[in-house]
């Protein structure tokens, strides 16, 4: 038999059962469909905090914190066993370092916020603002008020969420304002709570964009001496480290640097280092998702089997008469598979269709913010807009994907039914 | 080959030694073709089927059941042979057997002078597509119209798509259907139906063909019908045909008769 005819004499037999046919391909629709969504969208706030993050990281920073025994990676939050504290006034060891710029302590702690009548729970960062503006000269900027450089010790610089948490121009308050940031000390016995009532000096303009160490939409920004005061701590949680160029050579020697002045007891990791991990991460992510959305294919393809051999048993006879007039078994073996390759293909393309749609509406929930993440969150992180990638090789994948499952599960009742006797098959009822 | 020729004989040599049984015809050699004086007959072996010894052996279950027990047997090209005997005498096995449809247990079945219990199941194929096969059940695909099942049998013989509808609609007029042809089997009535499946068993112009109780299953009228165009195809066309009954009076029509019981012939009559 040509392949065209095997192909026709195929598509014949599913057009007769289309309901069952149809529903068979459901499976593989779901299947591909899940695998395409979860797929385009992780892809997708891959790229996205990719590109976040390389505006709010730049390259040629360092983040130094305490507990250098891990990994790169385990530095994040601090606090390694042995101990070790890193302090505001380490910052002078860093400056000293060859090829370091600028270097920036930061105390964070959370706080809770009044301004406008409203209260919040917020970050509150202390920082040198001469020196974060050195780091981050495009976006600690001032849209608002200004951002006194000498550190006056009164002075309070929003985030635009913190003032603005729809974004949308309806300010909760402006420049000048009185604000207070209430903070409570866990440590001392019993809790006590320290507040700071205060003017707003200064509003960032948007950022957008968020970055571990950088300026956020969402933070408050005391000087570092005020946050001292506040928090009465000399430690600090991060040092933030602006190198002369972004030279790999340069990043490696600084870092290296950095962990041998303080004996090994602290960690440095670089901008690339960290958009790295969430690479790395991220594959894992995909994989993960993939697996679980592979899971359904599989079940599709077990539906398949079971479809295949109840075909079988009332195709029987027919296939009978194949033999009968002459149907090699390898053509009967073909005419079965290209039931599942058809069947596969409908239901991958269909399905990669239909998970692109998903991914797209995932995506559009995404950007309507508050009314799906509620606003209490999405006013804690940062604003996010997933644009869902389908890449040809997600796109062929997950059809050849359809197209296997669909095959090797085939396979057996293909097997079977090329193997039937005529004489058994033209007999059996 | 046959005692007492000698000289140029020629034989299609496809059944060897046996041309001697007497199925083989002898033709003059007519003036202008022949070579030298001692050149006067042509030999041509005719035997399309020949069993010897042939068994069959199958389980029903776990009994084993000798449907076939010893069957010697020749057609000759171009014969009507009808295979009567009750049910479970054999009939149909040794039917199936000659259209390539089962393998033999023991014995030899020569057809067109290749043994076919040595044959794989690939070279079985190749024989099956030289059997047109007629069964009682008339066994027509339902989803395909009456053309499409008789175009359906060409298709597996690898023919060509154009080829194959002018000549499945060329045969459907022979059988009488030309009007009917776009019509599927539930559409057509039980002679019919019949009448593709002849058309379907003729698409490959079969050295033979084979039909199991083709009129069992319709009524005396459309069998006869039926009978007759098989008899006109066998006496114009030469198609050599091998028909299964339990019908003495449908016997009667064909050329030569054998009489099956428990697995052994056991008369033949010349009609």
């Amino acid at each position: 038999m040509k392949t065209r005819d095997i192909l026709a004499y195929s598509f014949s037999a599913i057009k007769l059962r289309k309901l069952r046919a149809g529903l068979t391909t459901l499976g593989v629709v779901i299947g591909i469909a899940a695998i395409v969504a979860l797929l385009s969208i992780s892809q997708g706030l891959q790229s996205t905090i990719t590109a976040q993050l390389e505006r709010g990281l730049a390259t040629d920073t360092l983040l130094v914190t305490a507990g250098g025994g891990g990994g790169a990676g385990m530095g994040f939050g601090g606090g390694g066993d042995s101990g070790f504290k890193l302090f505001v006034s380490d910052v002078q060891t860093i400056k000293g370092i060859q090829n370091v710029e600028v270097a920036a302590a930061i105390i964070q702690r959370v706080g809770n916020l009044t301004v406008g009548g409203r209260s919040e729970i917020s970050t509150i960062v202390g920082v040198d603002f001469a020196e974060y503006q050195d780091i981050y000269g495009e976006t600690f900027v001032a849209d608002r008020g200004t951002i006194p450089l000498d550190s006056r010790n009164d002075s309070v610089v929003l985030g635009r969420r913190v003032i603005d948490p729809r974004l949308n121009g309806t300010m909760l308050a402006d420049a000048n304002d009185p604000i207070s940031i209430v903070w409570i000390n866990a440590t001392s016995r019993p809790p006590t709570a320290v507040t700071l009532p205060t003017n707003i000096t200064g509003i960032l303009k948007q950022i957008g964009s968020f970055g571990i160490g950088g300026p956020s939409d969402s933070g408050v920004y005391i000087p570092i001496a005020q946050a001292q005061a506040l928090f009465a701590t000399n430690e600090c949680d991060l040092i933030i480290v602006k190198l002369r160029s972004s030279d790999q050579a340069v990043i490696d020697d600084v870092t290296n640097a950095i962990k041998s002045a303080f004996n090994g007891e602290v960690s440095a990791i670089s901008a690339t280092a960290v958009l790295n991990i969430i690479s790395n991460v991220f594959s894992i992510i995909e994989l993960f998702l993939g697996g679980i959305a592979a899971i359904s294919l599989v079940v599709a393809g077990v539906g398949i089997m079971n479809i295949m051999i109840v075909s079988l048993m009332e195709r029987t006879r027919e296939i009978g008469i194949l033999k009968a007039l002459g149907t090699k078994s390898r053509t009967v073996l073909l005419i079965f598979l290209c039931e599942a390759v058809i069947i596969g293909f409908m239901g991958g393309a269909i399905g990669v269709g239909l998970g692109w749609v998903l991914a797209n509406v995932v995506a559009l929930v995404f950007r309507g913010g508050g009314g799906f993440m509620g606003n209490q969150a999405a006013r804690g992180t940062f604003e996010m807009t997933i644009t869902p990638v389908l890449t040809p090789t997600v796109f062929l994948g997950a059809l050849a994907f359809g197209v296997g499952v669909s095959v090797i599960f085939a396979i057996y009742p293909a097997w079977r039914a090329s193997k039937l006797k005529p004489v058994d098959a033209l007999r059996y009822e | 080959m046959g005692a007492g020729w000698n000289g140029f004989l020629v034989c299609c040599g496809i059944c060897g030694d046996s041309c001697n049984d007497g199925h083989c015809a002898l033709l003059e050699i007519p003036e202008q073709v022949k070579k030298s004086d001692a050149e006067t007959k042509l030999v041509i072996c005719l035997a399309m089927v020949e069993a010897v010894n042939l068994k069959k052996t199958y389980l029903l279950g776990k009994v084993p059941v000798n449907a076939i027990r010893g069957v010697n047997l020749n057609v000759a090209s171009g014969d009507f042979l009808a295979i009567l005997g009750p049910s479970g005498s054999g009939k149909s096995t040794l039917l199936n057997l000659i259209g390539a449809l089962d393998k033999p247990t023991e014995g030899k079945l020569l057809i067109e002078g290749v043994d076919i219990s040595t044959l794989n199941d690939n070279q079985l194929t190749d024989i099956r597509r030289r059997v047109g096969f007629v069964f009682q059940f008339f066994n027509l695909i339902p989803r395909f119209t009456a053309r499409e099942n008789v175009e359906l049998s060409m298709s597996i013989a690898d023919h060509d798509k154009t080829e194959r509808r002018k000549r499945a609609e060329d045969l459907l007029e022979t059988v009488g259907l030309k009007d009917r042809m776009n019509h599927k089997p539930a559409e057509l009535s039980g002679g019919e139906q019949q009448r593709v499946a002849i058309a379907r068993a003729l698409a490959n112009n079969p050295r033979f063909l084979l039909m199991d109780e083709p009129t069992g299953n319709i009524d005396s009228k459309t069998a006869n019908e039926i009978m007759s165009l098989v008899r006109g195809l066998n006496q114009e066309k030469g198609v050599t045909t091998i028909m299964v009954t339990h019908d003495q009076r449908l016997a009667a029509q064909s050329r030569r008769t054998i009489l099956m019981l428990d697995g052994l012939i056991v008369q033949e009559t010349v009609n």
